[in-house]
């Protein structure tokens, strides 16, 4: 690995993208290789760890967020991200896919080029410091690590591991309508009974522990036919 | 009024006008056969002249004895003292005039009076209270003295003490009232069927409907039939958004190879123009795609605060050098609404983007209403005369006769607004901006906090 060549794999299932970008990127001086599916992707790993990988998200086999994940997990190279749906980008940002960077399809070649240098130039900066873990919303703080809720004065509010779950579910998505759907499929996986009401009763539980944010504001609303909704911005903790 | 009234409430008043009706005809027949002629104890002639002939023959002493022997409950025998007023009668209909006539006929000369043993005039219309007179036939004996018969309607009783016609009624009541009751357990389910519906998302399960608990076998095909129909809508949806999937996927992987090789044109300016077009192309699709994601329901809402947003989506077009300009927003209200925040993008792009095409220069505010948060652009261009401004609002539709290339868009814009804005339960409005452009005015609702 050189500052000035820079090593780039690119993943991605169509053969023609993957061989234009290659020779745009080589005529502006990167060095790259090629990988059509997860699988070859390893086998270009295998031989030596690329500076950023260009992954697509929709993979035959193995797709993009489930390699980003992987690769992530292990503490792999930076990873740009590319998708076909341009309204996938604000989506999957939210997630935590660990994807470094995210551009749709079709994009500009420049603009490719220029979120890769982005990318190598902040992956070259000394590491931020590690993620608080802790979350500030209302007048409490939730600590995911240690899974304790406590409220302003710092007294700890007893949560059930359904209760927390849902919290942090909520957290993670503030301000976003939560459907019951979603909510099931987070707390009892895929599959679960769609009329359970333990959702709704999950979220009074919760709701009377949290107690009312303000007067005629409530911190969890109702949205109708919809589900529910955190109603505070959400911070993490210093 | 009537209109709003439920199946079971019309139901109940069919049975309520049926009772009323039942009631009037028996009144009706009632008041026909009331009178000394309905009295069901009336005595042959041949009876009444055998007794006064027997009282006759009998010493004073037997009379009693006689009289004792031949009545019963609806026919009371007595002897009183003389003498018979024999006036003009009461009125009497042509049937009583006619059993008078007979009785008259067999008596002779002796004297006959009927009297009626009623209180007043209402007491003879009513048959339930004439039922219960009495009817005295007086008739003269040959020593001056009177034989008395009283004729009087048994009234029946019941066990419980009460006349059979008013036990019949308080049964039927209750009767009734259990059919009320069983009318409206059968329709509970009709009204369930259509709140069901209402709420019913076609991406739910198929047995949505199923588990709501109707038993009338035309009211379980209503639910069937629901449940079918469920099924095709969501059968359509899936493969409507996977067809819009498969085409997006296609045509962006195709663009994506195309806006690469266009590289590879040596003359700048076509170059441009050519990844011009793609982009254009790109932004038709996403059009598309996303007013058939609002049209499915399938939007993902989320707290908009639109003062910040609409200032950021603005701040991005002036950077890139557009003619925009945003006004102060009324008042520190706040102007959050539940929306998707690409689809609010969205409606902004188009919105604007029109304005800047057709008008020049986009001048922006917000303005809070009770329950709307209204986006209104105006331009500096001709306007849009008022017979035009339903017309613009529908796909397709450009002002000018000439497709030109010049002003470009597929006349998509403002359609792909409205739909976006009536997904989020909003809607587009054209007026005339006071500096003679066009005003379109976006309104959305206020996002509400409920428990």
């Amino acid at each position: 690995m050189s500052a000035e060549t820079p090593d780039i794999l690119i993943v991605d299932d169509d053969p023609d993208i993957r061989t234009l970008v290659a020779a745009f990127l080589e005529r502006e001086g990167l060095s790259v290789a090629q990988a059509g599916d997860a699988a070859e992707m390893d086998a270009a790993l295998a031989r030596g760890a690329p500076d950023l990988i260009v992954l697509d998200l929709m993979l035959p086999g193995e797709d993009g967020l489930s390699i980003c994940r992987r690769l992530r997990a292990a503490g792999g190279p930076p990873i740009l991200m590319l998708t076909a749906k341009s309204d996938e980008v604000d989506r999957i940002v939210g997630l935590e896919v660990g994807a470094d960077d995210y551009l749709a399809k079709p994009f500009a070649p420049r603009e490719l080029l220029a979120r890769i240098r982005a990318v190598l130039r902040r992956w070259r900066e000394p590491a931020a410091p590690a993620r608080s873990r802790r979350i500030v919303f209302d007048r409490f703080v939730l600590d995911l690590d240690a899974r304790l809720l406590a409220d302003a004065a710092g007294r700890a509010i007893p949560l059930t591991s359904g209760e927390f779950d849902l919290l942090s579910l909520f957290l993670e998505r503030p301000r976003r309508v939560l459907s019951r759907d979603q909510i099931l499929d987070r707390l009892h996986g895929r599959g679960a009974e769609p009329f359970d009401r333990s959702v709704d009763m999950l979220v009074s539980r919760l709701r009377r522990k949290l107690g009312d944010a303000e007067a005629g504001a409530a911190l969890i609303t109702t949205v109708r036919n919809n589900g529910y909704l955190l109603t505070v911005a959400v911070r993490a903790a210093p | 009024m009537i209109a709003r009234l439920g199946l079971r409430w019309r139901i109940g008043l069919i049975v309520l006008v049926a009772l009323i009706g039942g009631v009037a005809t028996l009144l009706a027949v009632g008041a026909a056969t009331t009178g000394f002629a309905a009295v069901a104890a009336l005595p042959t002639p041949q009876r009444l002249v055998a007794l006064a002939t027997l009282m006759d023959g009998a010493p004073f002493a037997e009379r009693a004895l006689i009289a004792e022997a031949a009545s019963s409950r609806a026919f009371e025998v007595r002897v009183e003292p003389g003498p018979i007023a024999t006036g003009p009668d009461s009125p009497f209909s042509r049937a009583e005039q006619a059993l008078l006539d007979a009785y008259r006929a067999a008596l002779g000369d002796r004297a006959l009076a009927v009297v009626l043993q009623q209180t007043s005039r209402l007491g003879r219309r009513l048959p339930f209270v004439s039922a219960l007179n009495e009817v005295d036939l007086r008739i003269g004996l040959r020593d001056g003295a009177a034989l008395v018969v009283s004729l009087r309607n048994p009234v029946m009783l019941s066990r419980s003490g009460l006349p059979i016609a008013v036990s019949a009624g308080v049964a039927g009541i209750a009767i009734a009232l259990v059919a009320l009751v069983l009318i409206n357990r059968e329709f509970a389910p009709v009204a369930s069927l259509a709140r069901a519906v209402d709420r019913l998302d076609p991406d739910d399960e198929a047995d949505a409907l199923r588990s709501i608990p109707a038993r009338a076998p035309e009211i379980r095909a209503l639910v069937e039939a629901f449940t079918r129909l469920q099924q095709r809508v969501r059968t359509l949806n899936h493969a409507r958004m996977a067809l819009l999937a498969g085409v997006q996927h296609d045509v962006r992987s195709f663009a994506t190879r195309l806006r690469l090789r266009v590289e590879h044109i040596a003359d700048p300016d076509q170059r441009d123009r050519a990844a011009n077009d793609i982009a254009h192309m790109i932004a038709l699709l996403d059009d598309a795609l996303i007013s058939s994601r609002a049209g499915a329901g399938e939007l993902d809402l989320e707290m908009v605060d639109l003062a910040a947003f609409v200032a950021g989506e603005l701040e991005d077009r002036r950077a890139a050098g557009d003619a925009v300009a945003l006004a102060a927003a009324q008042g520190a209200q706040d102007l959050t609404v539940l929306a998707d925040v690409l689809a609010v993008r969205r409606i902004i792009e188009n919105v604007v983007g029109n304005a800047l095409k057709y008008g020049r220069r986009a001048t922006v505010s917000l303005h809070a209403e009770s329950a709307f948060v209204t986006l209104v652009v105006d331009d500096e261009g001709p306007g849009i005369p008022a017979p035009q401004r339903a017309l613009v609002l529908e796909p397709f539709t450009r002002l000018e006769a000439s497709r030109s290339r010049s002003t470009g868009g597929a006349g998509l814009g403002l359609a792909v607004a409205l739909s976006l804005a009536r997904a989020h339960g909003g809607d587009i409005r054209i007026e005339d901006a006071p500096q003679g452009g066009a005003r379109v005015l976006v309104s959305l609702p206020r996002f509400r906090q409920r428990p």
